[in-house]
Protein backbone atom coordinates (compact mmCIF):
# COMPACT_ATOMS: atom_id res chain seq x y z
CA UNK A 1 0.00 0.00 0.00
CA UNK A 2 0.97 3.36 -0.93
CA UNK A 3 1.25 6.34 1.64
CA UNK A 4 -0.07 9.00 -1.40
CA UNK A 5 -1.17 7.88 -5.01
CA UNK A 6 -0.65 11.21 -6.85
CA UNK A 7 -2.96 11.40 -10.39
CA UNK A 8 -1.53 13.91 -13.22
CA UNK A 9 1.57 14.78 -14.43
CA UNK A 10 1.32 18.41 -14.99
CA UNK A 11 2.83 21.17 -12.74
CA UNK A 12 0.39 20.93 -9.92
CA UNK A 13 1.90 16.75 -10.06
CA UNK A 14 5.29 17.32 -10.41
CA UNK A 15 5.21 19.85 -7.55
CA UNK A 16 3.28 17.08 -5.11
CA UNK A 17 5.96 14.74 -6.21
CA UNK A 18 8.73 16.50 -5.56
CA UNK A 19 7.35 17.04 -1.86
CA UNK A 20 5.59 14.09 -1.24
CA UNK A 21 9.47 12.64 -2.40
CA UNK A 22 11.31 15.00 0.12
CA UNK A 23 8.73 13.70 2.59
CA UNK A 24 9.66 10.41 2.25
CA UNK A 25 6.43 8.91 1.22
CA UNK A 26 6.02 5.93 -0.74
CA UNK A 27 4.38 8.02 -3.47
CA UNK A 28 3.35 6.36 -6.34
CA UNK A 29 2.87 8.59 -9.66
CA UNK A 30 0.31 7.85 -12.29
CA UNK A 31 0.06 9.86 -15.45
CA UNK A 32 -0.52 9.90 -19.35
CA UNK A 33 2.96 12.13 -19.14
CA UNK A 34 3.89 14.94 -18.22
CA UNK A 35 3.93 18.73 -18.76
CA UNK A 36 0.18 19.22 -18.14
CA UNK A 37 -1.75 21.19 -20.60
CA UNK A 38 0.90 23.44 -21.63
CA UNK A 39 2.89 20.57 -23.41
CA UNK A 40 1.54 21.84 -26.69
CA UNK A 41 2.36 25.08 -26.20
CA UNK A 42 5.35 26.47 -28.28
CA UNK A 43 5.66 29.55 -26.01
CA UNK A 44 5.56 29.78 -21.93
CA UNK A 45 6.84 32.91 -20.66
CA UNK A 46 5.58 33.46 -17.68
CA UNK A 47 7.03 30.26 -15.66
CA UNK A 48 8.62 32.18 -12.61
CA UNK A 49 12.16 32.20 -13.42
CA UNK A 50 12.87 31.38 -16.88
CA UNK A 51 12.07 33.87 -19.40
CA UNK A 52 10.99 31.93 -22.37
CA UNK A 53 10.62 27.95 -23.23
CA UNK A 54 8.76 25.35 -25.14
CA UNK A 55 5.83 23.27 -23.03
CA UNK A 56 7.93 20.09 -24.33
CA UNK A 57 11.10 22.10 -21.99
CA UNK A 58 8.68 22.39 -19.38
CA UNK A 59 7.40 18.73 -19.32
CA UNK A 60 10.83 17.99 -19.21
CA UNK A 61 12.09 19.87 -16.29
CA UNK A 62 9.03 18.33 -14.34
CA UNK A 63 9.76 14.95 -15.20
CA UNK A 64 13.50 15.09 -14.43
CA UNK A 65 12.71 16.43 -10.99
CA UNK A 66 10.47 13.84 -10.28
CA UNK A 67 12.35 11.29 -11.58
CA UNK A 68 15.66 12.02 -9.60
CA UNK A 69 13.03 10.80 -6.47
CA UNK A 70 13.77 7.16 -5.93
CA UNK A 71 11.18 6.78 -3.30
CA UNK A 72 8.32 8.00 -6.53
CA UNK A 73 7.63 4.99 -8.07
CA UNK A 74 5.88 5.97 -12.16
CA UNK A 75 3.65 4.45 -14.01
CA UNK A 76 3.01 5.82 -17.27
CA UNK A 77 1.41 6.32 -19.66
CA UNK A 78 -1.48 5.31 -17.63
CA UNK A 79 -4.57 6.78 -16.77
CA UNK A 80 -7.19 6.84 -13.46
CA UNK A 81 -10.30 5.60 -14.57
CA UNK A 82 -12.14 4.86 -10.98
CA UNK A 83 -11.57 5.43 -7.33
CA UNK A 84 -13.14 3.78 -4.64
CA UNK A 85 -12.94 3.89 -0.66
CA UNK A 86 -11.36 0.84 0.89
CA UNK A 87 -13.49 -0.64 4.19
CA UNK A 88 -12.22 -3.56 5.79
CA UNK A 89 -14.02 -2.84 8.91
CA UNK A 90 -11.01 -3.17 10.44
CA UNK A 91 -8.18 -0.08 9.37
CA UNK A 92 -8.61 2.72 11.87
CA UNK A 93 -9.01 4.87 8.30
CA UNK A 94 -10.15 4.18 5.03
CA UNK A 95 -7.72 3.99 2.45
CA UNK A 96 -8.48 4.36 -1.60
CA UNK A 97 -7.83 1.92 -4.02
CA UNK A 98 -6.87 3.71 -7.73
CA UNK A 99 -7.82 1.87 -10.94
CA UNK A 100 -6.26 2.38 -14.00
CA UNK A 101 -6.99 2.03 -17.92
CA UNK A 102 -4.61 -0.87 -17.64
CA UNK A 103 -6.66 -2.54 -15.46
CA UNK A 104 -4.23 -2.55 -12.68
CA UNK A 105 -5.70 -1.73 -9.39
CA UNK A 106 -3.27 0.12 -6.32
CA UNK A 107 -4.29 1.38 -3.05
CA UNK A 108 -3.17 4.30 -1.27
CA UNK A 109 -3.51 5.88 2.44
CA UNK A 110 -3.87 9.38 0.87
CA UNK A 111 -4.82 10.50 -2.51
CA UNK A 112 -3.58 13.86 -4.60
CA UNK A 113 -5.67 14.32 -7.55
CA UNK A 114 -3.64 17.04 -10.19
CA UNK A 115 -5.56 15.34 -13.38
CA UNK A 116 -6.42 19.19 -14.46
CA UNK A 117 -8.62 19.79 -17.90
CA UNK A 118 -8.83 19.23 -21.12
CA UNK A 119 -10.72 20.52 -24.25
CA UNK A 120 -13.97 21.25 -23.96
CA UNK A 121 -15.59 19.85 -27.17
CA UNK A 122 -18.76 21.02 -29.05
CA UNK A 123 -20.64 18.07 -28.42
CA UNK A 124 -22.12 18.26 -31.61
CA UNK A 125 -23.09 15.91 -34.34
CA UNK A 126 -19.78 14.90 -36.96
CA UNK A 127 -17.34 16.41 -34.40
CA UNK A 128 -16.30 12.76 -33.38
CA UNK A 129 -16.66 11.19 -36.87
CA UNK A 130 -14.41 14.21 -38.51
CA UNK A 131 -11.25 14.24 -35.28
CA UNK A 132 -8.17 14.39 -37.50
CA UNK A 133 -10.37 14.50 -40.55
CA UNK A 134 -10.59 18.55 -40.52
CA UNK A 135 -11.56 18.97 -36.54
CA UNK A 136 -8.17 19.79 -35.05
CA UNK A 137 -8.42 20.76 -31.47
CA UNK A 138 -4.15 22.30 -31.94
CA UNK A 139 -4.17 25.26 -34.47
CA UNK A 140 0.23 25.10 -33.57
CA UNK A 141 0.10 21.52 -34.76
CA UNK A 142 -2.26 21.08 -37.29
CA UNK A 143 -2.80 24.98 -39.09
CA UNK A 144 -0.01 24.27 -42.31
CA UNK A 145 -2.24 21.44 -42.99
CA UNK A 146 -4.63 23.65 -44.28
CA UNK A 147 -2.73 25.63 -46.55
CA UNK A 148 -5.09 26.80 -49.23
CA UNK A 149 -8.12 26.04 -47.27
CA UNK A 150 -10.96 27.68 -46.01
CA UNK A 151 -10.84 26.98 -42.26
CA UNK A 152 -13.52 27.80 -38.93
CA UNK A 153 -12.03 28.53 -35.54
CA UNK A 154 -14.93 27.75 -33.34
CA UNK A 155 -14.38 30.52 -30.00
CA UNK A 156 -14.70 33.99 -29.36
CA UNK A 157 -11.90 34.42 -26.49
CA UNK A 158 -7.55 34.68 -26.40
CA UNK A 159 -7.47 30.81 -27.36
CA UNK A 160 -9.74 31.02 -30.69
CA UNK A 161 -8.50 34.66 -31.45
CA UNK A 162 -4.78 33.22 -31.39
CA UNK A 163 -5.97 30.34 -33.20
CA UNK A 164 -7.01 32.14 -36.12
CA UNK A 165 -3.74 33.62 -36.29
CA UNK A 166 -1.56 30.76 -36.47
CA UNK A 167 -3.85 29.77 -39.50
CA UNK A 168 -3.27 33.39 -41.31
CA UNK A 169 0.19 32.58 -43.03
CA UNK A 170 -1.91 29.11 -44.16
CA UNK A 171 -5.39 29.62 -44.83
CA UNK A 172 -6.58 32.08 -47.07
CA UNK A 173 -9.82 32.68 -45.49
CA UNK A 174 -10.92 31.97 -41.77
CA UNK A 175 -14.48 32.00 -40.49
CA UNK A 176 -14.03 33.38 -36.50
CA UNK A 177 -17.48 31.79 -35.15
CA UNK A 178 -18.51 33.68 -31.90
CA UNK A 179 -21.13 32.28 -29.66
CA UNK A 180 -21.77 35.99 -27.88
CA UNK A 181 -22.10 39.22 -29.33
CA UNK A 182 -18.44 40.34 -29.37
CA UNK A 183 -15.10 38.65 -29.23
CA UNK A 184 -14.12 38.41 -26.02
CA UNK A 185 -10.46 38.05 -26.33
CA UNK A 186 -7.82 40.97 -25.28
CA UNK A 187 -7.95 44.32 -27.07
CA UNK A 188 -4.18 43.76 -28.57
CA UNK A 189 -5.52 40.46 -30.23
CA UNK A 190 -8.57 41.41 -31.41
CA UNK A 191 -7.56 44.42 -32.87
CA UNK A 192 -5.38 41.97 -34.99
CA UNK A 193 -7.94 40.29 -35.55
CA UNK A 194 -10.10 42.81 -37.39
CA UNK A 195 -7.37 44.14 -39.09
CA UNK A 196 -7.12 40.68 -41.63
CA UNK A 197 -8.75 40.97 -44.46
CA UNK A 198 -8.86 37.22 -44.38
CA UNK A 199 -10.56 36.65 -41.00
CA UNK A 200 -14.18 36.92 -41.05
CA UNK A 201 -16.30 37.12 -37.83
CA UNK A 202 -19.45 36.08 -37.15
CA UNK A 203 -20.54 36.69 -33.75
CA UNK A 204 -24.45 34.82 -32.48
CA UNK A 205 -23.41 31.99 -33.85
CA UNK A 206 -23.55 28.66 -32.26
CA UNK A 207 -22.28 26.00 -34.10
CA UNK A 208 -24.78 22.76 -35.11
CA UNK A 209 -23.25 20.37 -37.07
CA UNK A 210 -19.81 19.33 -39.17
CA UNK A 211 -20.84 17.98 -42.36
CA UNK A 212 -18.52 15.71 -44.88
CA UNK A 213 -17.63 12.75 -46.52
CA UNK A 214 -14.40 11.29 -45.77
CA UNK A 215 -12.76 15.27 -44.76
CA UNK A 216 -14.87 17.84 -43.41
CA UNK A 217 -17.09 20.06 -45.86
CA UNK A 218 -18.77 22.42 -43.98
CA UNK A 219 -20.41 23.68 -40.70
CA UNK A 220 -23.97 24.71 -40.12
CA UNK A 221 -24.63 26.80 -36.94
CA UNK A 222 -27.60 28.82 -35.95
CA UNK A 223 -28.05 33.16 -36.19
CA UNK A 224 -29.14 33.64 -33.01
CA UNK A 225 -30.29 36.73 -33.91
CA UNK A 226 -33.17 35.07 -35.91
CA UNK A 227 -31.97 34.05 -38.93
CA UNK A 228 -32.24 30.52 -38.58
CA UNK A 229 -29.00 27.93 -39.65
CA UNK A 230 -26.95 29.10 -41.87
CA UNK A 231 -24.62 26.81 -43.76
CA UNK A 232 -20.62 27.42 -44.47
CA UNK A 233 -18.08 25.48 -47.08
CA UNK A 234 -15.49 24.63 -45.70
CA UNK A 235 -12.37 22.43 -45.06
CA UNK A 236 -11.65 22.33 -41.47
CA UNK A 237 -12.72 23.29 -37.99
CA UNK A 238 -10.29 24.41 -34.89
CA UNK A 239 -12.37 24.14 -32.02
CA UNK A 240 -11.35 26.69 -29.03
CA UNK A 241 -14.17 26.75 -26.51
CA UNK A 242 -11.85 26.54 -23.12
CA UNK A 243 -11.15 23.54 -21.15
CA UNK A 244 -13.06 21.25 -18.78
CA UNK A 245 -11.36 19.47 -15.45
CA UNK A 246 -11.16 15.92 -15.48
CA UNK A 247 -12.78 14.96 -12.51
CA UNK A 248 -15.20 12.37 -13.55
CA UNK A 249 -13.34 9.80 -12.03
CA UNK A 250 -13.62 11.12 -8.10
CA UNK A 251 -16.67 12.63 -8.73
CA UNK A 252 -18.67 10.53 -6.80
CA UNK A 253 -16.50 10.69 -3.70
CA UNK A 254 -15.56 14.24 -3.56
CA UNK A 255 -17.96 17.86 -3.96
CA UNK A 256 -17.55 19.38 -7.40
CA UNK A 257 -18.82 22.64 -8.31
CA UNK A 258 -21.01 23.31 -11.33
CA UNK A 259 -18.47 23.36 -13.79
CA UNK A 260 -17.32 19.88 -12.21
CA UNK A 261 -14.29 21.31 -10.68
CA UNK A 262 -13.68 19.78 -7.27
CA UNK A 263 -14.14 22.32 -4.60
CA UNK A 264 -11.11 22.65 -2.16
CA UNK A 265 -9.93 24.24 0.98
CA UNK A 266 -7.75 27.02 -0.43
CA UNK A 267 -5.88 26.77 2.46
CA UNK A 268 -4.88 22.95 2.41
CA UNK A 269 -5.85 21.73 -0.86
CA UNK A 270 -8.11 19.29 0.73
CA UNK A 271 -11.65 18.04 -0.61
CA UNK A 272 -14.79 17.37 1.51
CA UNK A 273 -13.35 13.68 1.86
CA UNK A 274 -10.93 13.25 4.42
CA UNK A 275 -7.34 11.88 2.61
CA UNK A 276 -8.49 13.00 -0.85
CA UNK A 277 -6.13 16.35 -1.58
CA UNK A 278 -6.64 18.33 -4.92
CA UNK A 279 -5.05 21.01 -6.81
CA UNK A 280 -4.42 22.87 -9.83
CA UNK A 281 -6.93 22.75 -12.86
CA UNK A 282 -9.33 20.54 -11.86
CA UNK A 283 -9.78 22.16 -8.40
CA UNK A 284 -11.78 25.35 -7.88
CA UNK A 285 -8.90 27.34 -8.19
CA UNK A 286 -9.43 30.75 -9.86
CA UNK A 287 -6.48 31.04 -11.75
CA UNK A 288 -6.02 28.34 -14.33
CA UNK A 289 -1.74 28.95 -14.12
CA UNK A 290 0.79 26.79 -14.31
CA UNK A 291 2.80 28.27 -11.44
CA UNK A 292 -0.35 28.96 -8.98
CA UNK A 293 -0.37 24.84 -9.90
CA UNK A 294 2.32 24.08 -8.70
CA UNK A 295 2.07 26.15 -5.77
CA UNK A 296 -1.03 24.33 -5.07
CA UNK A 297 0.43 20.53 -5.36
CA UNK A 298 3.26 21.87 -2.52
CA UNK A 299 -0.04 22.74 -0.57
CA UNK A 300 -1.40 19.37 -1.25
CA UNK A 301 1.55 17.05 -1.02
CA UNK A 302 2.04 18.80 2.38
CA UNK A 303 -1.49 18.54 4.01
CA UNK A 304 -1.34 14.78 2.66
CA UNK A 305 1.58 14.42 4.92
CA UNK A 306 0.14 15.82 7.77
CA UNK A 307 -2.70 13.95 7.10
CA UNK A 308 -1.13 10.29 7.45
CA UNK A 309 0.98 12.19 10.52
CA UNK A 310 -1.95 12.26 12.07
CA UNK A 311 -3.98 8.73 11.20
CA UNK A 312 -0.47 7.59 12.07
CA UNK A 313 -0.80 8.86 15.71
CA UNK A 314 -4.29 7.89 16.09
CA UNK A 315 -3.42 4.36 15.51
CA UNK A 316 -3.41 1.90 18.58
CA UNK A 317 -0.18 0.17 16.84
CA UNK A 318 1.37 3.48 17.06
CA UNK A 319 0.37 4.76 20.39
CA UNK A 320 1.69 1.66 21.92
CA UNK A 321 5.14 1.87 19.92
CA UNK A 322 5.40 5.50 20.81
CA UNK A 323 4.20 5.11 24.43
CA UNK A 324 6.55 7.02 26.99
CA UNK A 325 8.36 8.79 23.82
CA UNK A 326 7.98 12.64 22.99
CA UNK A 327 5.37 13.25 20.74
CA UNK A 328 5.69 13.06 16.81
CA UNK A 329 8.15 15.23 15.56
CA UNK A 330 6.55 17.29 12.60
CA UNK A 331 9.26 19.91 11.25
CA UNK A 332 8.74 21.46 8.61
CA UNK A 333 11.73 21.45 7.02
CA UNK A 334 12.40 21.10 3.61
CA UNK B 1 17.00 -5.55 -39.82
CA UNK B 2 16.75 -1.84 -40.40
CA UNK B 3 13.15 -0.24 -40.55
CA UNK B 4 12.04 1.99 -43.27
CA UNK B 5 11.26 5.37 -41.09
CA UNK B 6 9.40 7.99 -42.27
CA UNK B 7 7.55 10.85 -39.91
CA UNK B 8 5.44 13.75 -41.18
CA UNK B 9 5.56 16.71 -38.93
CA UNK B 10 5.17 20.50 -38.92
CA UNK B 11 7.46 22.90 -37.01
CA UNK B 12 5.53 23.47 -33.62
CA UNK B 13 3.97 20.57 -33.15
CA UNK B 14 5.19 18.89 -29.86
CA UNK B 15 4.32 15.29 -30.56
CA UNK B 16 6.23 15.37 -33.68
CA UNK B 17 9.25 16.64 -31.30
CA UNK B 18 8.43 13.98 -29.06
CA UNK B 19 8.23 11.23 -31.29
CA UNK B 20 11.61 12.26 -33.01
CA UNK B 21 12.97 12.24 -29.68
CA UNK B 22 11.86 8.81 -28.80
CA UNK B 23 13.52 7.48 -32.36
CA UNK B 24 16.78 9.13 -31.41
CA UNK B 25 17.06 7.95 -28.00
CA UNK B 26 16.24 4.26 -29.20
CA UNK B 27 18.97 4.62 -32.30
CA UNK B 28 16.35 4.56 -35.06
CA UNK B 29 17.11 6.09 -38.54
CA UNK B 30 14.48 7.81 -40.08
CA UNK B 31 13.34 10.56 -42.60
CA UNK B 32 11.57 13.40 -41.55
CA UNK B 33 9.14 15.41 -44.06
CA UNK B 34 7.87 19.03 -42.99
CA UNK B 35 4.13 19.02 -44.70
CA UNK B 36 3.98 22.77 -44.06
CA UNK B 37 6.86 23.21 -46.60
CA UNK B 38 6.51 20.30 -48.56
CA UNK B 39 3.23 19.93 -50.36
CA UNK B 40 3.83 17.03 -52.13
CA UNK B 41 4.85 15.20 -48.86
CA UNK B 42 1.33 16.35 -47.46
CA UNK B 43 -0.88 14.94 -49.93
CA UNK B 44 1.21 11.92 -49.20
CA UNK B 45 0.54 11.74 -45.93
CA UNK B 46 -2.98 12.36 -46.39
CA UNK B 47 -3.30 9.68 -48.32
CA UNK B 48 -1.54 6.77 -46.68
CA UNK B 49 -3.53 7.92 -43.54
CA UNK B 50 -6.70 9.53 -44.77
CA UNK B 51 -6.44 11.89 -41.91
CA UNK B 52 -5.00 15.88 -41.63
CA UNK B 53 -3.06 15.84 -38.37
CA UNK B 54 0.58 15.42 -37.16
CA UNK B 55 2.86 13.27 -36.36
CA UNK B 56 1.99 10.80 -39.42
CA UNK B 57 4.96 7.98 -38.67
CA UNK B 58 4.80 5.07 -41.76
CA UNK B 59 7.24 2.00 -40.78
CA UNK B 60 7.65 0.01 -43.16
CA UNK B 61 3.97 0.65 -44.73
CA UNK B 62 2.39 0.38 -41.17
CA UNK B 63 0.68 3.50 -40.29
CA UNK B 64 0.57 5.35 -37.12
CA UNK B 65 -1.27 9.17 -36.68
CA UNK B 66 0.28 10.53 -33.52
CA UNK B 67 2.99 9.99 -30.67
CA UNK B 68 1.71 6.05 -29.60
CA UNK B 69 5.18 4.70 -27.40
CA UNK B 70 3.73 1.39 -27.29
CA UNK B 71 3.02 1.17 -30.90
CA UNK B 72 6.01 2.43 -31.82
CA UNK B 73 7.99 0.31 -29.83
CA UNK B 74 5.98 -2.86 -30.98
CA UNK B 75 6.62 -1.98 -35.02
CA UNK B 76 9.97 -1.40 -34.40
CA UNK B 77 10.53 -4.52 -31.93
CA UNK B 78 12.52 -1.89 -29.51
CA UNK B 79 11.85 -4.54 -26.31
Amino acid sequence: MYDVIIIGGGPAGAAAGVYSARKKLKTLFISEGFGGQSLVSDDIENWVGIKKMTGLELAKMLEEHVRAYENVEIKMPEKAVSVKEISDGLSVQAGWEVGTDKNNVYQTKALIVVSGGRRRRLNVSGEDKFEGKGVSYCSTCDAPLFKDKIVAVIGGGNAGAEAAIDLLPYAPKIYLINRGSELTADPLIVEEIKKSPKIVIINNAETQEIIGDKFVSGLKYLDKQGSGQKELALDGVFVEIGSVPNSEFVKALVETNRAGEIIVDHKTGATSRPGIFAAGDVTDEIYKQNNISAGDGVTAALSAYNYLLNIKKQSPAFAEATAGKPAYENKNSN
Amino acid sequence: MTNKVVIYTTPECVYCKMTKEFFKENKVVYEEKDVSIDDKAREEMVAKSGQLGVPVVDIDGKIIVGFDKEKLTELLKLN
